[in-house]
């Protein structure tokens, strides 16, 4: 070749070399597929986590446009105006264009909804109720009848209706299924009354099949279709009357004239969703709310309505977190790969040392021997990283350069510059300095020069540190904090490790233990050696961290769970059904199994005054004895809050619409009650009305005993939120990491104990001359070992979990567990110990496998001129 | 006197097929007790590989050595490092101390083996540092040390916990003539005062006439 590289000795070298090169080669391929591909699989876990966040919200995700009726008030009465159904699809329309195409792009079609109050049956003793709707989009839905006709308009179909007129007749079609459940026909009169006991005029025109079921329009009254039960309190069944745009302005007349409320609905599409569009979604929502028309506008301006904006931010919030997650993950990943790829540079140019001085000393040039040492690691680290980024690039469709460019220069880059300044150390004119002051001070400017490194490694790690607690985690230094903070107590660990060695040694030479001596001997004359114990301590530290974050966010999302539900389960029970809570509770109480059953009143921002200051709260009025376990008095309240708005001895006044406040005291802090952030518990006696709406109900026979409600349940929530894209993605991603730096922990022990090899068995060998048996030649190999094991085994962990405990709360996990605070640290006690045996028994396993390599090698060749190799 | 080494007929063969070495082909001969016997021939004759047969570092193919009535060639393992932790000791042309231990740990070191007492452990050392002329340098370590001085270090400690024979192989070659010279006189005196068996290989004229015999060996056989 030109170059004068020969690529046959390449080759050659290569082969001789092959345990550290490949070794190299597998970490350069592994972090180059994590890096490359977790970005990649961060974007496609963001969407999927946006659209299982807009799934989960169901309704409250959905858009939903309302705007008043045109009024239909005569002198004498109120007009029918036959074209309402016009009206309703001319809103449908309006809305889709006040939507914007941006928007209008990841939405479904609007369905355009007129339902009626809920009304009862009166007819018979099973509850029944009943309610009409209207549904409209584009050209559903379809029906045909199968009994009867289609819902129509009277022959005068511009009526005048009297205000004192008897109820005006609507006719109305019944679904097949309800009208075979209920044995209703054709033609028939349904007795139904509204909750105040006003009979309404409801024929049944004709039964009706779906030509679709599946159509989404139904979702907007799934009952219209298949009686729901339930659906108006425990025990009961609701069915549907299908209003056609002939029957629609009847429905109207026989309601009162803003009873009936007309709305269009999007829902959001999730096979388009996504993660990138979250945020102009997000922008275009916020704006259409603030222009909405004002509750008591008398126009037909539209009002729009939608918890869509807060699914995207808590969803934006989440994402964000576990980005930030998976980047301190990464970086703490690269450190393992970088460290363990310096320790096998410098076990190939210490393989390499006697080659690389010969060469030297026959006049090759130093760039000369770099070039040929890039050539041969450029060759290997190109090609795993190759290997791995087209793994990452099937995997993900897309390369993560940035994050891999530091494994790869390592890679590339380290075993020259390690030859190189090995070469040229080791062949260098200038000899140690003969005076004596001359050798101190080339001993002292070393020393600076490494207290220096150490010192801005520290200062580096302190000032991440501080910008995490100050700024909380983004982009930048406060990713690396953990990393730092631990490389930063590995550099410490490195310091600490030779004086305790050195002490060890001191002891043990007054010790009567032989072996004491000479393993502590060896123990402390490498134990110097920087590298290999900052590499193992970073590795197995940056490990345990990962680890502890993985038990936190689990223990977290069982916390959040319990948050969430604030016992096994939690019935919820709307309005219509609250009165017979308290039956329900007797019952589940006598139910086997359940240990506690608490009920109360739960109010969703209720409207409460703090001090002067309108806070927004959750109010939770309930036996404050049987909740918390204190009672209150009726002019105390417990409360909770994200910030400062509601605290101890806050002055509480609780606003009812036309009535007058209440007052109370902050007398304590409560617990958290379903990831609310403002929390009031008050007690039933303080006087406030309180139809219990909420049961909860405790012990391991609390799902049994809540069958047939709508219930929460902890373990199904804590589930859910554990299988969610976002929070399953970053608690494999998290393992994956753990996996990998005790991979690189122990890849770097075993690189250590190959650079350390033929020195400690030359020593051994030695000692065998003096009458050491083999065993007890392992044993003291195993002893220089063992300080090394021991500080990445035992400190490794616990500086992994003071690292976990000083950024765990910055970290903001909360956001991905559901719980209202950040949650506490926890040390998965088992894990760690489980690290610590895997370290320490890799020191035996080593030193067997290092003595089965040398079994063949006698004593005799070992001592001969030049010893081992 | 009665012999307290016997090597008989010993062949020693090195790799196989058409490459074999064979380093020694029938090696006999006898060492009085207490005699110092030099052991001479070219490099590559095959002393080395005699010296490593007689201490029980290596085994030969075939033939017996018997070391102070004990046959070597029987012992296994662990026989073998009793061999050498009570009655054999090495001095090596690379002096082969243990770096991170100072002179006087180094030619402690036996004695710890020995699980001789503290105290007498202390003097013993003492007393030898003072005999290879090295009281001054006990806290020293091989490395501040000079070849001249470590190949001391080495002979106390090759002596410390009173060997029936001393193997020394080469123990002057890295040393310059003069260091060579006092370190051989050194053995020769040592031999006398601790009253140890000496076997030496050697190329120096010097160490021959310091000896009580010269076996000569070439080919891996001694001369007649
Ligand atoms: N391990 C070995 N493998 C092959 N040949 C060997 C080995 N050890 C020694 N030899 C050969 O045996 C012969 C004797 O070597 P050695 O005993 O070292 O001689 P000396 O010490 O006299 O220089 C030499 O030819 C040497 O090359
Ligand atoms: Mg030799």
């Amino acid at each position: 070749m030109r170059t004068g590289l020969h690529g046959a000795s390449i080759r050659g070298r290569i082969r001789a070399d092959a345990g550290p090169l490949l070794l190299s080669a597998l970490v350069v391929l592994l972090v180059s597929l994590l890096a490359g591909a977790v970005p990649g699989l961060m974007e496609k876990t963001a969407d999927e986590a946006v659209r299982d966040a807009v799934q989960r919200a169901g309704n409250s995700a959905k858009i939903t446009v309302s705007a008043r009726w045109e009024p239909d008030d005569t002198l004498n009465g109120r007009a029918r105006l036959p074209r309402l159904a016009d009206d309703v699809n001319d809103l449908r329309l309006r809305a889709l264009d006040e939507l914007g195409s941006e928007l209008q792009a990841m939405m479904r079609p609007p369905v355009a909804a007129v339902i009626s109050p809920t009304l009862k049956v009166t007819d018979g003793s099973v509850l029944r109720t009943f309610r009409m709707a209207y549904l409209a989009a584009g050209d559903g839905p379809q029906v045909t009848w199968t009994a009867g006709t289609a819902p129509a308009a009277p022959a005068d179909d511009t009526a005048e209706v009297g205000w004192y007129a008897p109820p005006w007749r609507v006719q109305v079609g019944v679904s097949e299924t309800a009208a075979d459940l209920f044995g209703v026909r054709a033609g028939a009169l349904l007795k139904v009354a509204d909750e105040r006991g006003n009979t309404k005029n409801v024929q049944v025109s004709g039964i009706f099949r779906p030509v679709d079921p599946a159509d989404p329009v139904w979702a907007e009254a799934p009952w219209l279709l298949n009686p729901a039960a339930d659906a108006d309190g425990a025990g009961t069944t609701r069915f549907g009357g299908l209003l056609t745009a002939g029957s629609l302005p009847d429905a109207r007349l026989a309601f009162g004239p803003d009873e009936l409320e007309r709305t269009v609905v999007f829902s959001p599409d999730t096979t388009v969703l996504t993660w990138s569009a979250a945020r102009t979604v997000n922008a275009t929502v916020v704006s259409l709310q603030a222009r909405s028309a004002s509750s008591n506008a008398v126009d037909t301006t539209t009002t729009w309505r939608t918890g869509l904006d807060s699914v995207l931010d808590e969803v934006t919030a989440q994402v964000e977190t576990a980005e930030v997650h998976a980047s301190v993950l990464l970086a703490a990943i690269l450190a393992g790969a970088v460290l363990v790829l310096l320790l096998a540079a410098d076990l190939l140019v210490r393989r390499r040392s006697p080659a690389l001085i010969l060469a030297r000393q026959r006049g090759a040039a130093l760039t000369a021997l770099g070039a040929e040492l890039l050539a041969e690691s450029a060759l290997v680290a190109l090609a795993a990283a190759g290997a791995g980024c087209a793994a990452a690039l099937l995997v993900t469709g897309g390369v993560a350069w940035l994050w891999v460019a530091p494994v790869l220069v390592t890679a590339v880059a380290a075993v020259p510059a390690y030859g190189i300044l090995h070469a040229a150390s080791a062949t260098r004119d200038r000899k140690t300095p003969a005076n004596r002051s001359a050798r101190r001070w080339a001993r002292h400017t070393g020393a600076l020069r490494r207290a220096a490194a150490e010192i801005a490694v520290l200062v580096a790690a302190a000032a991440a540190i501080v910008a995490l607690h100050q700024r909380g985690l983004g982009s930048g230094l406060p990713v690396l904090a953990p990393t730092l903070a631990v490389i930063a107590g590995a550099v410490l660990l490195v310091r600490l490790l030779p004086p305790v060695t050195h002490l060890a040694l001191r002891w043990s030479l007054r010790s009567r233990r032989p072996l004491a001596v000479f393993g502590t001997a060896q123990a402390s004359a490498t134990s110097g050696r920087a590298l290999p114990v900052a590499a193992l301590v970073t590795s197995t530290a940056l490990a345990s961290f990962a680890l502890v974050t993985a038990a936190t966010v689990d223990h977290g999302l069982a916390g959040g769970a319990q948050e969430t539900v604030g016992a096994d389960v939690r019935a919820d029970l709307t309005d219509d059904a609250a009165a017979t809570t308290d039956e329900t509770a007797r019952r589940i109480a006598a139910a086997p199994g359940v240990t506690g059953v608490v009920t109360g009143h739960v109010t969703d921002s209720a409207q409460i005054v703090a001090d002067g200051r309108l806070v927004p709260a959750r109010l939770v009025i309930v036996d404050s004895r049987a909740l918390t376990g204190t009672a209150l008095t009726g002019a105390q309240a417990l409360v909770r809050s994200a910030g400062d708005a509601l605290h101890e001895g806050s002055i509480v006044d609780i606003l009812q619409p036309g009535k007058p406040a209440v007052r109370l005291t902050a007398s304590g802090a409560a617990p958290a009650v379903g990831g609310a952030t403002e929390v009031v518990i008050v007690d039933v006696t303080a006087g406030l009305p309180a139809p219990p709406n909420t049961i909860w109900v405790t012990g391991p026979g609390a799902t049994q005993a809540t069958d047939g409600l709508t219930v929460v349940s902890r373990t199904e929530v804590a589930r859910s939120r554990r299988a969610a894209p976002l929070v399953a993605g970053l608690l494999r991603l998290t393992w994956a990491a753990a996996a990998f730096l005790l991979l690189t922990g122990l890849l770097g022990f075993a690189l250590t104990a190959a650079a350390g090899a033929p020195g400690r068995w030359l020593t051994v060998s030695r000692l065998r001359t003096l009458g050491l048996t083999p065993r007890q030649g392992r044993l003291i190999a195993a002893g220089e070992l063992l300080p090394v094991a021991t500080v990445a085994a035992v400190g490794g962990p616990l500086l992994g979990a003071l690292v976990a405990a000083m950024t765990t709360g910055p970290l903001g996990l909360r956001v991905l567990t559901g719980q209202v605070t950040d949650p506490a640290t926890v040390l998965p006690w088992a894990v760690l110990a489980a690290v610590v045996a895997l370290f320490l028994s890799a020191v035996p396993l080593l030193v067997r496998v290092e003595a089965a390599l040398r079994r063949r090698l006698r004593l005799a060749e070992v001592l001969r001129v030049g010893g081992p190799t | 006197m009665t012999a307290l080494v016997s090597v008989r007929d010993v062949h020693r063969r090195f790799g196989s097929g058409p490459a074999t070495v064979h380093a020694l082909r029938g090696v006999s001969f006898d060492v009085e007790a207490g005699s110092m016997v030099a052991l001479v021939g070219r490099s590559g004759s095959g002393k080395t590989t005699l010296l490593n047969v007689v201490g029980g570092l290596d085994r030969p193919d075939e033939g017996t050595v018997v070391v102070d009535g004990d046959e070597v060639t029987g012992l296994d393992e662990d026989g073998l490092s009793r061999l050498r932790r009570e009655r054999v000791s090495y001095v090596f042309q690379t002096f082969g101390l243990i770096p991170v231990l100072s002179a006087a740990e180094n030619v402690g070191a036996p004695l710890r083996l020995a699980r001789t007492p503290a105290a007498d452990r202390e003097q013993r050392v003492a007393l030898l540092l003072e005999l290879v002329g090295l009281s001054g340098h006990a806290a020293q370590r091989p490395s501040e040390m000079s070849g001249g001085q470590q190949q001391r270090v080495a002979i106390a400690r090759a002596l410390a916990a009173s060997p029936r024979l001393l193997i020394a192989d080469e123990p002057t070659g890295q040393l310059d003539a003069e260091t060579g010279r006092s370190v051989m006189a050194l053995l020769r005196a040592v031999v006398e005062s601790e009253g140890v068996t000496a076997l030496v290989s050697t190329h120096d004229p010097v160490m021959m006439a310091l000896a009580d015999r010269v076996i000569r060996i070439s080919d891996g056989q001694v001369d007649a």
